[in-house]
Order: structure tokens, then C-alpha cells, then sequence
């Protein structure tokens, strides 16, 4: 059996769970039985994950990419422009079945699955339980549709549907007027992602005819001369798109607001799989960014300093889910600096290592809070090493793995990435630029140090130590993050954990089982990448060469790895790992060895304006709301304002210019001529309808009058575009 | 450069003078605030614009412009207003800020629109006046072809025919569908007028009842109020 | 002329009959408002029929009456989803008839003119006969607007409308003698060959300049939008979902019809004013929607918006531009009333459902209809797989095709800020506790929310028949462009 005949299963099983649990959610009577919402909802998970691997082995066997369309959507040859432009204009639903997709599906299945199971622990005392494993279904059926897709246009459906479907879920708790504003958030900020993402789509349409991967990816690695002019505009559009979906400067405001949803969300959507979709289409595009240094020159500048921007950022959040989301946009930043210099397969690898460890360290942050009933700030806890050891193990695993230690998930595919940033050199760019990788380097060194830091402080800071929440145990739960105001909100977990006092306990098997697997996940997974250089070898690695069809060659020339000579990559690697341990070292020394935390509270009151930055975010939000927000709403009142009082209040600003012009002239042609021809009428009707009061309000006239400046405005215009054509030609 | 359409020499006159008097009188149509003072101009306008009509080679649409507009429609203004007892309109000025924006707003519109025409040919009409007296006339006439079946051929001709003959035409002949349609137009109004007009019947019935019904006022002072004598 | 000529027009004379004979009707079998609904349907019904006759039976495309209609499949499409939507309308209409108070016999009596004339427009391929067929049109629903005449809020929009529109009408029909006097023919097909010979010629640019704005009137577009939110709040809710999407489609058809008939040669001339209209439609109409407190406002403001994307298929002049046109046209037309009918469902006094608070909550009271309401929204903000994706999708890709990446720039970015004001109905919807208004009992109202709900999606996910059939029905008109 082809794969083909069999993968629309992997998409649509999920989607199949998600109506079955939504219908229940929405018209079953009465309390839901738990087991049959379970049932369908892991049920759907587990098979379309077991049928992704049976796909992936079966394609690993025979290693032929290939594409299978379901169905022709939008049909062919129905809209051929004169011009032939637009080419088909044509656009199938089918999947694409190659190593990169295939790669994203086993991510997103077992991932997604695993953060399923999670939430049967997690989310057992919530409302709307049948509900929230609906949305979930569904983020998964939407999320599979991005990454399968065999064409843009099927990748921005599933696109929109995983911002849906984000929203839903990050507004979960809708009595939170928080998270309500939050998952709105996210969406607009999505939207003005969409924008460059659409219009990227619109021009492939116009210079390619086709938004089919193959097709057009044929074409550029073809033919890339004539494509070299366009592709700085469309990889730009696309990566536009990309920063808004994967939450890079200046479009990454939403993601820290997003974790006001619950934790299993966080950590499939906002850490494991959607936020990554970015950094997948920037890679399934790669040929097309290949043909472009420019845009790759800002996919990785903008990658480094959303890196490091995050970073520093984390060094100061207190609220644990914070701490992770502002790591999440660092890491992203290291997966775009990676695409950028070059790296596709490093980005994607960092991409799943990532997944792993990432994910773990959300589902432990979420059996963290579960412990401590609701508490997110991690000045309140401290010690939990005693009261949930398999959280404790688990996690500080997920530490070690971001950090970048070897032999652990992260180093290798961090190392990758820095690797690959020290020897890229943008010749085409001319004499500085090319060496600016350098510069990219170092600043990917940085961040490196900043996450290896903020990771073992919030390692300490939660594990290590005396508990300090137990002090306030006796007030219940919500003493702790009410105290906070906006800015750590908790979720409204808490309100199911009164019960358990002030102890933190550790958390059930379906949460630290998975747990588990992710830790093993996040030691194994990086193996995959073993830089083959350290035993001597001159290849890529089994991940790269795996990956390597997806890198067309471009005008006959195949791409290149970097393979590095063993002493520079031994160099290399012990300059990374020693950026990482110097962190950690900062880390012990400033939360372990001293319980009072005393030097970064003498640091904090040294440099109080630089940490009241890092503390409030740089101010980001607060530079949005009142610039691009309040913008937005004052034009919007503007124009409301104009087109309620519209020329009401243009008349009443001209009407001492009218009196001073015409006012003696029309008075004198009042008293005179008007008067004088209507002598002796007798004035005043009364009781003139409420009708024609209104209409003699002006209201009416001054629409009219509107109307008639339009005419002008038209005749205006049509004027300006007259001279301005006579003067080009 | 002699432009077939070009006015000259009396015609010209009469033009500007014409119609100079219809813009100037439909000015005072809505400036007049005695409704019976408006309708007179309005009926001056109306006159106007059928002599330019005729001076264009119109006869006909200008006597039933006459006939219509001035005959019928201005007696039913009259009637409308005398009957309804609407007095002069409140008094206001005429001249306020809005009119003046309106004003304002015509000159510049003018000023652009005349740049426009003097930025570009003003190209001679394709319409000759004589299009106005001729008709597209469809003969058919039976012919018997070689097999000896009768089949219709059409002959299509443009004669020069009587005004009159040319309008009704066009209006019944060519234009009949949209004639027809017209019907439905006015249809539509009175339906329209009925059913915003009418009103049910509750305490705001006798407010509906004329005035100077309802006080029994004489036709004299009726008169004398309405042309303010 | 003959008997064979007329059965072109077979569909407005069904309907010209019936709207007398439902004047007619309570003379004879009183004024029981109940019926007067039912007997409307059955005349909606036979009309289809004969569109559907007359678009199987005609040689397509013919012309009819010395060339002043014709029933190409153009006019087809446009005359089906017009008795489509009246057919919707009218059952969205019969709740509010219901109660007595006002007459429903003359209200569906005016219904049937009004699809009259929108059907003489869409076959109209002579000025005078769409002008005769407009207003038609415009009477009528200056009379709808005004039909809660108890209400000084509907009588004022009735007679804002009314003078406004009769300014419109004014303007238009100077730019249409303009253009006459320029080409001496109103025939869209003479215009065409006329105008290609009279470069220059300025005066039929001024004309083409106030036909464009009064066409502009009637899709309502900045800046002549202005009559828009008035009346459309004032009106009766089943009335603006009329006047949003009947009269607004209607007017689109005449407006591709014209300009791509009878002006496509003088594009270089008229394409700034339409490209400035369109723009400023879609920011002015978007912008001004995202403060707006009352639904029936916001849509109001929204629906100025879609004027300016569906003008992009005007302006592109090509294939698949006109494609959009219909297209979108379809589409909205089913995501527009969908939404009025929510409105209309959330009735709690006589105008309902106005407020976004009246939505609060209302996914836990009526799961299926809050989900019907997002599908309408998403559709009407351009995402998929919704069937407005389809239609922005073809839009804006021609907008791009013919050069005006920055319209494109303009309407994709405008319809990103479309989503923030339509979310805060979502927002109320599903996330907010309150009490939502009680939706009402009326079963016609709920099956045209389903209707509405099923097109959306199905055109959305299953858009090929569709496409196809837009695709046929441009075919007379490019081929004539191209000629």
C-alpha cells in the first residue's frame, strides 16, 4: 500500500475526535462521562500517531519523496489571466510526503499525544473538560494540515486553523478576563503576521503561477536567475508570517501573554508544535530563501536578537510559566538564526530537540503549579525537590538538555547551529556583511550563557532550598498570585486545590510518566545529530543526510554542509559548552550557595533602572499599547467621530471663514433680495413634523454635501494621476 | 475646425440668455421660502428649458415639456400646497454655512471639471441633430427563394420622419420594455405613498385632518394666508 | 419584437405580474399577514423557474428587444443569486410582519419590484435599461427602509436615503448623458466600440467620472458611503439585511457589467478614481467598524469595507478579477445574511440583537448558532476554509496580477484589522458570562441561519462548482472585452 492511500487518516482522526467530543461538549445532557471523552480523544491521538510512524518507516524505506492530491480544491484552468500570469491559479488538496513533513508529523503526533495524556491528569477537576480535549483534537488536525500540506495555500489554512484554535484554548478559562484578552492577543498579533504571509502567497501566484512546493521550488532551483530579483520581496512576506506564527521580534508580544491558558496548552501549542510553523515553512522554503542572501542576512539577524532579547528578558521573570515562554521565543530565535546562516536542518533539528525538552519543561512546570495549588511565582516555592522527586528528576533533566551539556539533546543541535553561524559567510553581500556571522555567533554565545543562567535559576530557585510557600499555606491558594496584580495572573487551577493544604505533593502517573518519556526524549534525541567530525568523519550527520532531499540543489549546485576539521569543531564545542557551564556556575553561585540570594538582590538595587527594564519586558507592551493600539483606536474615533458629526463639525470650523468672506454680502442678500421677493410673507409655521426638523438640521445637507466633495475628491484625483502620467512620459 | 454643432450668432444669444434665466430662476425655486413664490419659478425653469428644447430642433419633447411639466405637474404642486396649508417655510437664512459649503463646493467643481475639458479634445458629438428626426424603420417582405419556400428578409432603413414620429419611436418601439418598466416605477410610488401615508387609526387621526379643516377656515383668508395678499 | 423576444424576459414579467396581483390579493382573501409570506415563496419559485428556463432554453447569449437586455449567463447567475436572496429575505422578514402591525402584502409586494428591477440591471447591457431598472430598485427600498413608519428612526433613514439617493441618481444620470453625448449611443456594446476611437476626449471622462460615483452610491464606498450607517441601523433588520446584500450585489453587477462592457478601453482614464475609492473604502470602512458598539453599526461600517474589496475585481480588468467579483458576491451574500438573522434572532425589543452585549455568552445557550456566527464572521474576515477565503483569495490575487500590489498591501491589512472588531463579537460570544439575549422561536429565522451556515462552509471546502460557474458565466463579457 502506498503511503498516500493511508496518511489523510493522520489529519483526519484527530479532526473526527474533535467533532465527536465538540457535539458531546455542546448537546449531551448532564455530566459527561470522563472515559468516553478520553476514549475518543486519545483514542483519535494514539491511532493517527501509530499510523505517522507506520508512514515514516514505510517512507524510510524507500526514501521517494512524493506528493498525493486528494482533491483539486480550488480547480484548474478556470482562471487563466490574458497575461497568463497568474499561470493555473489552481490550488489541490493533497499532502506532501517527503523527510521534512515527515519529520513534523511524527513531532506533532506523538508530542501531541503524550501532552493528551498529560491532560487527563491535568485537567481533571476542570469544567468544560470535554470541551477542552475537542479544541485540542482539532489543534491537532489543523496543526498535521500545516505541516503535510503539499502547497502554501493548504499550509495557510492549517495556519489560521491553529491560531483558531490557540485562541480557543488560551481563552479556555473564559471567566478570566485575562485570558480572554490574552487569546485575543494572540490572534490579531497572528493576523498581522497572516498579512505578510497571504501577500507572499499572492506573489509565488504571480511569478510562479503555482503555490504547489514542488512546482515552484523546481522552478527557482531551475531556473534561480530569474528569480533572483523576486525573492527578497517574497521571502520577506513569508518571513513576516513566520514571526508572527513563531513569536519573533517585533511580533512575539502575544506568546508570554498566551500561557494565561492551561499549562498542557502551553506546552503543546506554545512550545512543542504551533510556534514552531514558523521555522518549518522558513525551511520548506529554503530554496526559495537560498536564492536570496538578503533575506536570509534579516531572517538570522532578526533570529540572534530575538535570541538574546528573550534571554535577557527571562533573567528577571519570577512567574515560572513566564521564565519558559520567554525561553521559548529565545529558543526560536536560535532556530531562525540557524535558517538564516544556512542551517536548515540544524534549525529543524533544534526544532525537535527542543520539542522534547521543552514540552517536558512546561508539563513539569505544570506539575509544579498542580503541587503547589495554583502558585506560579517561584519566589514562593523552593525545595520541591523533597515533596515531588520524579517532577524534580525529570525537570532538572529538561535543564541540563536547554542549557547545552553534552551529551544531552539540546548541546547537540545548539552546538549545530553556533557551529554553522562561525563559518557562514554572506560573499554575495560584499566585505563586512559577509563576515557578520561573527557577529551572530557571538551574540548566539550570549544567549547561550543568559539560558544556561535563567534555566538553573529557576532550577533552584523551584527544587533546591527551603519550600518558602508554607508560610502562607494557611490563607489557602489564592493569597499568592492575587498579591500580584496583572502581570502574574495564575489559572484558575487553584480554584480545585483548596483541599490539599499548604504541603506541595507530587503529581499523578499520567502527568510524570510523561514526564519521563520526555526526559529520556530530551537525553536520546539529540543523538540524531552527532557531529560525525569527533570520530573522524568528513559527512553530515544521520540528520542532515536525512533531511538532505529537501535541499534542492539551486541552478545544478548542490548545497553544502559545513564539515568542519575535528580541531576546530573540539574548539567550538568546548567554547559552547563552556559558555553553558559558566552560566550554570552564576546560577549556583548566586541561588544555591546562598539561600539568601543576596548578590542578585545587591545587582537588582545597583542597577535598578536596567532591572526595572528587564523586569517589566523592556516595556514592549506598554511601547505598543501606546503607539500601534491607541494608534488604531484614535484613527478608528477619528473617523467614527468624522462620519457621525461629519461636515456638522468641517461647518462649524469653516463657518467664521464663510462669515468673514460672504457674512455682511449674505446678510445684505438676505435683507434685500430674499426678503424683498417674499415681502410681507407671514413667518414661523409651527409644528413642523419631527421629520423635517431633522432633515433641517443639516444632517442630510451635509451628507449630501459630502457626496458632492467626493465628486471633487474624484475629479482631483483623476486630475493629480493626469499630471503625474504626463510628467513620466 | 468648424464644429457642426457649434452655436452661433442668434441661437447663441438665445442660449445664454435662456439659459441663464432657467439657472437663475431654479436658483430661486430653492431660495424662495413661500412654497407658492417656489413653484412659480419652478414653472419659469420648466418654460425655460422647453424653449431650449425647440431651439435645439426638439419640438416635440419641448411642447410636451410645456404640456407636462408646466401644465400638469406645477398645477398639482399648487394644489398640493394650498391644500396641505403649508405657510411660508420657518425663517432661517438662506445663506448658512452649509449653502455656503455647497456653493463653495460647485465653483471648485466647476474650476476642476473646466480644467479637465481644457486639458483634453472636446471632441465634436457623433449624434447629429438630425438623429432627432429619423427613425430606424424594419420593412419585411416575404420572398420566395429557389426551393419555393417564403422565407422574411428584412430591410432596415433610416428615414427622416416627423418629430413627433421619431420620439413616440423610439419610446414605444425601441425603448418600449423600459417604458414599461417606468410604469412599474410609478407603480411602486404610489404603493409607496400609501403605505408611508396612511396611518392607523388612533389618537394621532385628527392631527392627520388639514387644518384649516379642522378650524373651518374660510376660503378667502385661506387664500389670503397662502399668497400672504 | 416578437412573442420569442419576451420570453427573455419571462422572469421580470412573472414577477412584475405577481408583485400586482400580491397588491391585489387581500381584496379578495383579506389581510391575513401569515399567508402573504407563503404566497410570496411560490412567487419567488415560479421566477426561478423561468430564470432557470430562460437560462437553459436561450441560445446564450442572446440578445433580446433590439439589444436592450440580454440574457447571457451573466445575467443568469446574477438574476438566481438575487431570487436566492430575496427568497431568504423573505422568510427573514415574515417574523417581523408577523405581529400585524404592519402591512406584509404591499412589503412583499415591493420585494417583488424591487427583484424586478434588480433582475432588469442584471441583464440591462444599455444605460437607459439599467438606469429603468435602478430605479426600480431604489424606490422600493427606500419604502422598505421606511416600513416601520411608527419608528422615527426607520422613517428618518427612509427619507435620508431617499434624498440622498435621489442626488445619486442625479449624478449618475448626468455622466450618463455626458457619456451619450460623447459616443451617441447608450449601448454598453456601441459605448465600447466608441470609446476605443476618442482617446482624449474629456468629456467622457467626466462622464464616466459622476456614472462612477453614482455606481460608487449604490455599493455604497467611500466617500459616498455616508447615507450607509444611518440607514442601515434605522432600517427594519430584515430590510438592511436586504439592502446590504440584494441591493448591494445588484449594484455590483450593473457596475462590472458597465465597466467591463462598455469602458475597458478607457482603463488608463478611470482606474486612479476607482483604485482611490476602493482604498479609502476599505480603510475608512474597516477603521471607522472597530469602535462601533451596535452590531447593526459595525456591519454597517463593515459592509462599506467589502464595497472596496469586491471593487478590486473592477479594477484588475481581467478574467479572473471579474471572476471575484461573482464570487465574493456569492459568498458574502450568504455570510451577510447569515449574520443579519443572528441579529435578528437575538431580538429582545424591536430592534435587537443590536448591541455586541446581546451576544454575551450566547455559546452556552445556543452552542449551534454562536458556532454558525463564527463561520459568518470568519467568512466575512477572509479566512479558511471558509467560502470568504475563496472570494478575498481571487480578489486580491487579481488585484496583484494587474499591478496594484499596494491595493493588495491596502486590503490585506485592512481585513487583519476586520478581525479585531469581528473577534469582539467571538470574544462575547464565547467568552464572556452574561446573559445573552434569548433567541427567538422563529423557526424561519433558525432555518436561514442553518442555510447560511451549510453555503458558507460548503463553498468554503467545496468551492468548485462554484468557481465553475462564474467562470462560465464572465465568459461573454471577457470574450467582448478581449474583442
Amino acid at each position: 500500500m502506498a503511503i498516500g492511500e493511508y496518511l489523510w487518516l493522520v489529519p483526519l482522526l484527530p479532526l473526527v475526535g474533535a467533532a465527536i467530543n465538540g457535539f458531546r461538549a455542546a448537546y449531551a445532557k448532564g455530566e459527561k462521562s470522563k472515559t468516553l471523552t478520553n476514549g475518543v480523544a486519545l483514542g483519535s491521538t494514539l491511532l493517527s500517531a501509530i499510523i505517522a510512524s507506520f508512514a515514516a518507516w514505510r517512507y524510510g524505506l524507500a526514501k521517494v519523496p512524493y506528493e498525493v492530491v486528494y482533491w483539486d480544491w480550488i480547480p484548474a484552468g478556470l482562471g487563466n489571466v490574458a497575461g497568463g500570469l497568474l499561470g493555473n491559479f489552481n490550488v489541490e488538496l493533497g499532502l506532501q510526503i517527503d523527510s521534512l513533513s515527515i519529520t513534523m508529523m511524527m513531532v506533532v503526533t506523538w508530542i501531541g499525544f503524550l501532552i493528551h495524556v498529560y491532560a487527563t491528569g491535568y485537567m481533571g477537576h476542570e469544567k468544560g473538560y470535554t470541551r477542552f480535549f475537542a479544541y485540542l483534537n482539532l489543534f491537532m488536525f489543523m496543526m498535521l494540515l500545516l505541516v503535510l500540506g503539499n502547497n502554501y495555500v493548504v499550509m495557510f489554512v492549517g495556519w489560521e486553523g491553529v491560531g483558531l484554535c490557540s485562541y480557543l484554548l488560551i481563552g479556555f478559562y473564559y471567566d478570566k478576563t485575562f485570558a480572554a484578552d490574552a487569546g485575543k492577543k494572540a490572534f490579531i498579533t497572528n493576523r498581522i503576521g497572516d498579512f505578510g504571509f497571504l501577500l507572499g502567497i499572492f506573489l509565488l501566484f504571480n511569478w510562479f503561477g503555482t503555490a504547489d512546493y514542488t512546482k515552484v521550488f523546481a522552478l527557482a532551483a531551475h531556473d534561480p536567475l530569474r528569480f533572483e530579483g523576486v525573492a527578497t520581496l517574497l521571502c520577506l512576506c513569508l518571513f513576516v508570517g513566520a514571526c508572527g506564527k513563531s513569536a519573533q521580534f517585533p511580533l512575539y508580544v502575544w506568546l508570554p501573554d498566551a500561557m494565561a491558558g492551561p499549562t498542557p496548552v502551553s506546552a503543546l501549542i506554545h512550545a512543542a508544535t504551533m510556534v514552531t510553523a514558523g521555522v518549518y515553512m522558513v525551511v520548506r522554503s529554503n530554496v526559495l530563501f537560498r536564492l536570496s542572501p538578503e533575506a536570509m542576512l534579516v531572517v538570522a539577524c532578526v533570529g540572534a536578537f530575538t535570541a538574546i532579547f528573550a534571554a535577557t528578558i527571562g533573567l528577571a521573570q519570577n512567574d515560572i510559566k513566564k521564565v519558559l515562554a520567554y525561553s521559548t521565543v529565545s529558543q526560536l530565535g536560535y532556530m531562525f538564526l540557524a535558517a538564516g546562516v544556512g542551517a536548515y536542518t540544524a534549525a529543524i533539528f533544534h526544532l525537535m530537540t527542543h520539542a522534547f525538552f521543552k514540552a517536558c519543561l512546561f508539563l513539569g512546570a505544570g506539575s509544579v503549579i498542580h503541587g503547589c495549588s495554583g502558585e506560579q511565582d517561584m519566589r514562593k516555592m523552593g525545595g520541591l525537590g523533597k515533596y515531588m522527586p520524579r517532577t524534580h528528576v525529570t525537570m532538572g533533566i529538561a535543564t541540563v538538555a536547554i542549557a547545552g551539556i553534552p551529551p544531552l539533546a539540546g548541546f547537540f543541535s545548539k552546538d549545530e547551529i553556533l557551529a554553522s553561524a562561525f563559518f557562514k559567510r554572506f560573499e554575495t553581500l560584499g566585505e563586512p556583511w559577509s563576515w557578520f556571522p561573527l557577529v551572530l555567533f557571538g551574540v548566539g554565545m550570549l544567549a547561550a550563557m543568559c539560558t544556561a543562567f535563567y534555566m538553573f535559576r529557576l532550577y533552584f530557585m523551584t527544587f533546591v532550598g527551603e519550600y518558602r510557600g508554607a508560610a502562607e499555606a494557611g490563607h489557602g491558594a489564592h493569597a499568592g498570585h492575587d498579591a500580584h496584580g496583572h502581570d502574574d495572573h495564575s489559572q484558575g487551577h487553584a480554584d480545585d486545590h483548596g483541599h490539599y493544604g499548604g504541603a506541595p505533593h507530587e503529581s499523578p502517573w499520567s502527568m510524570t510518566g510523561v514526564l519521563w518519556i520526555l526526559a529520556v526524549g530530551s537525553i536520546l534525541a539529540g543523538l540524531v545529530g552527532f557531529p560525525l567530525a569527533l570520530i573522524g568523519k568528513h559527512q553530515p550527520t544521520y540528520f542532515q543526510s536525512w533531511l538532505e532531499p529537501i535541499l534542492l540543489p539551486i541552478g545544478g549546485h548542490a548545497f553544502h554542509f559545513h564539515e568542519a576539521e575535528l580541531t576546530m569543531e573540539v574548539i567550538l564545542i568546548a567554547a559552547s559548552v563552556a559558555v553553558a557551564v559558566i552560566g550554570i556556575v552564576i546560577a549556583y553561585f548566586f541561588y544555591k550557595a546562598d539561600p539568601s540570594w543576596s548578590k542578585p538582590k545587591q545587582l537588582a538595587a545597583g542597577a535598578p533602572k536596567l532591572y526595572d527594564v528587564l523586569l517589566n519586558k523592556y516595556y514592549v507592551d506598554e511601547i505598543y499599547g501606546a503607539t500601534v493600539i491607541r494608534g488604531t483606536i484614535v484613527l478608528s474615533l477619528i473617523l467614527k467621530w468624522i462620519d457621525t458629526n461629519i461636515v456638522d463639525g468641517a461647518v462649524n470650523g469653516v463657518r467664521h471663514v464663510t462669515v468673514l468672506i460672504f457674512g455682511h454680502g449674505s446678510n445684505l442678500v438676505d435683507k434685500y433680495v430674499v426678503d424683498g421677493a417674499v415681502n410681507g410673507v407671514a413667518s414661523g409655521a409651527k409644528g413642523s413634523s419631527t421629520l423635517l426638523r431633522r432633515m433641517q438640521t443639516g444632517v442630510v445637507q451635509n451628507y449630501a454635501l459630502v457626496m458632492g466633495a467626493g465628486v471633487v475628491l474624484l475629479a482631483v484625483v483623476y486630475l493629480a494621476f493626469e499630471v503625474l502620467g504626463k510628467m513620466q512620459g | 475646425m468648424t464644429d457642426p454643432l457649434m452655436l452661433t450668432g442668434v441661437s447663441l444669444a438665445l442660449f445664454v440668455i435662456v439659459g441663464a434665466i432657467a439657472v437663475a430662476s431654479s436658483i430661486l425655486v430653492v431660495s424662495m421660502r413661500n412654497p407658492v413664490h417656489s413653484a412659480l419659478f419652478l414653472l419659469l425653469t420648466f418654460l425655460c428649458v422647453a424653449i431650449l428644447f425647440v431651439s435645439m430642433g426638439a419640438e416635440f419633447v419641448g411642447a410636451v415639456q410645456v404640456l407636462v411639466y408646466a401644465g400638469g405637474i406645477m398645477v398639482l404642486f399648487l394644489f398640493v400646497v394650498m391644500l396641505i396649508n403649508v405657510k411660508a417655510l420657518p425663517k432661517e437664512k438662506v445663506f448658512t454655512a452649509t449653502s455656503m459649503m455647497g456653493v463653495l463646493m460647485g465653483v471648485l467643481l466647476f474650476i476642476i471639471l473646466a480644467i479637465i475639458l481644457a486639458s483634453g479634445t472636446w471632441a465634436p458629438a457623433v449624434n447629429a441633430p438630425e438623429n432627432l428626426r429619423t427613425a430606424v424603420v424594419v420593412k419585411t417582405t416575404p420572398v420566395v427563394d429557389a426551393g419555393g419556400a417564403t422565407i422574411q428578409t428584412e430591410t432596415v432603413t433610416r428615414d427622416v420622419v416627423g418629430n413627433a414620429e421619431a420620439v413616440g419611436m423610439a419610446l414605444y418601439r425601441d425603448y418600449l420594455v423600459p417604458f414599461e418598466v417606468a410604469s412599474l416605477f410609478l407603480l411602486v410610488a404610489m404603493v409607496g405613498a400609501i403605505v408611508i401615508g396612511k396611518r392607523e387609526l388612533d389618537a394621532s387621526e385628527e392631527e392627520a385632518i388639514p387644518e384649516f379643516i379642522a378650524k373651518k377656515v374660510s376660503d378667502e383668508d385661506r387664500l389670503k394666508e397662502v399668497t400672504g395678499a | 419584437m416578437t412573442w420569442a423576444d419576451l420570453l427573455f424576459l419571462l422572469p421580470e414579467i412573472v414577477l412584475s405580474i405577481g408583485g400586482c396581483l400580491l397588491l391585489l390579493a387581500p381584496v379578495i382573501g383579506g389581510r391575513n399577514n401569515g399567508v402573504a409570506a407563503k404566497w410570496s415563496m411560490l412567487l419567488l419559485l415560479v421566477a426561478t423557474a423561468a430564470a432557470i428556463y430562460v437560462a437553459a432554453g436561450a441560445g446564450i447569449p442572446s440578445l433580446a428587444l433590439g439589444t436592450l437586455f440580454v440574457a447571457d449567463p451573466f445575467a443568469v447567475f446574477f438574476k438566481l443569486l438575487f431570487v436566492v436572496v430575496i427568497a431568504m429575505i423573505t422568510l427573514l422578514s415574515a417574523e417581523f410582519l408577523e405581529d400585524g402591525r404592519y402591512s406584509a402584502w404591499e412589503y412583499y409586494s415591493l420585494m417583488a419590484f424591487a427583484l424586478c428591477g434588480m433582475m432588469f440591471m442584471a441583464s440591462g447591457t444599455h444605460l437607459i435599461s439599467i438606469y429603468v431598472g435602478l430605479e426600480l430598485l431604489s424606490l422600493a427600498s427606500y419604502i422598505l427602509a421606511g416600513y416601520y413608519k411608527n419608528e422615527t428612526r426607520s422613517t428618518e433613514a427612509a427619507m435620508k436615503y431617499f434624498v440622498l439617493g435621489a442626488t445619486s441618481s442625479g449624478i449618475l444620470l448626468y455622466g450618463m448623458s455626458l457619456i451619450y453625448g460623447a459616443c451617441g449611443s447608450l449601448h454598453l456594446e456601441a459605448i465600447s466600440q466608441a470609446v476605443a476611437t476618442m482617446a482624449g476626449n474629456q468629456a467622457l471622462i467626466i462622464g464616466v467620472m459622476l456614472l462612477g460615483a453614482g455606481l460608487c452610491f449604490k455599493v455604497a464606498a467611500v466617500p459616498f458611503h455616508v447615507w450607509t450607517p444611518d440607514v442601515y441601523t434605522g432600517a427594519p433588520t430584515p430590510v438592511t439585511a436586504f439592502l446590504s446584500t440584494a441591493s448591494k450585489v445588484a449594484a455590483f453587477a450593473i457596475f462590472a457589467r458597465i465597466f467591463y462592457m462598455g469602458l475597458h478601453s478607457l482603463e488608463p482614464d478611470w482606474n486612479s478614481i476607482i483604485a482611490t475609492v476602493a482604498a479609502l473604502s476599505m480603510i475608512v470602512g474597516n477603521l471607522a467598524a472597530v469602535t462601533q458598539t451596535n452590531v447593526k453599526r459595525m456591519l454597517a461600517y463593515s459592509s462599506i469595507a467589502h464595497a472596496g474589496y469586491a471593487l478590486l475585481g473592477v479594477l484588475a480588468m481581467s478574467e479572473i478579477g471579474l471572476q471575484g467579483v461573482l464570487i465574493y458576491m456569492l459568498v458574502y451574500a450568504f455570510a451577510n445574511i447569515g449574520t443579519w438573522a443572528m441579529v435578528m434572532l437575538l431580538r429582545r425589543r424591536e430592534y435587537a440583537g443590536e448591541n455586541v452585549d446581546d451576544f454575551d455568552g450566547l455559546h452556552k445557550s445556543a452552542p449551534l448558532y454562536a458556532f454558525a456566527m463564527v463561520v459568518f464572521l470568519l467568512s466575512l474576515g477572509g479566512i479558511p476554509p471558509t467560502a470568504g477565503f475563496i472570494g478575498k483569495y481571487y480578489l486580491f490575487a487579481a488585484a496583484i496580477s494587474a499591478g496594484y500590489a499596494w491595493l493588495a498591501v491596502i486590503a490585506v491589512l485592512m481585513s487583519a484589522v476586520s478581525m479585531f472588531y469581528y473577534f469582539r463579537l467571538v470574544v462575547a460570544m464565547y467568552l464572556k458570562d452574561g446573559a445573552a439575549a434569548d433567541v427567538i422561536p422563529s423557526r424561519q429565522v433558525r432555518f436561514i441561519v442553518i442555510v447560511c451556515l451549510i453555503a458558507t462552509l460548503t463553498l468554503g471546502i467545496l468551492p468548485e462548482r462554484m468557481i465553475r460557474g462564474a467562470a462560465r458565466s464572465i465568459a461573454p463579457i471577457v470574450n467582448l472585452a478581449s474583442r
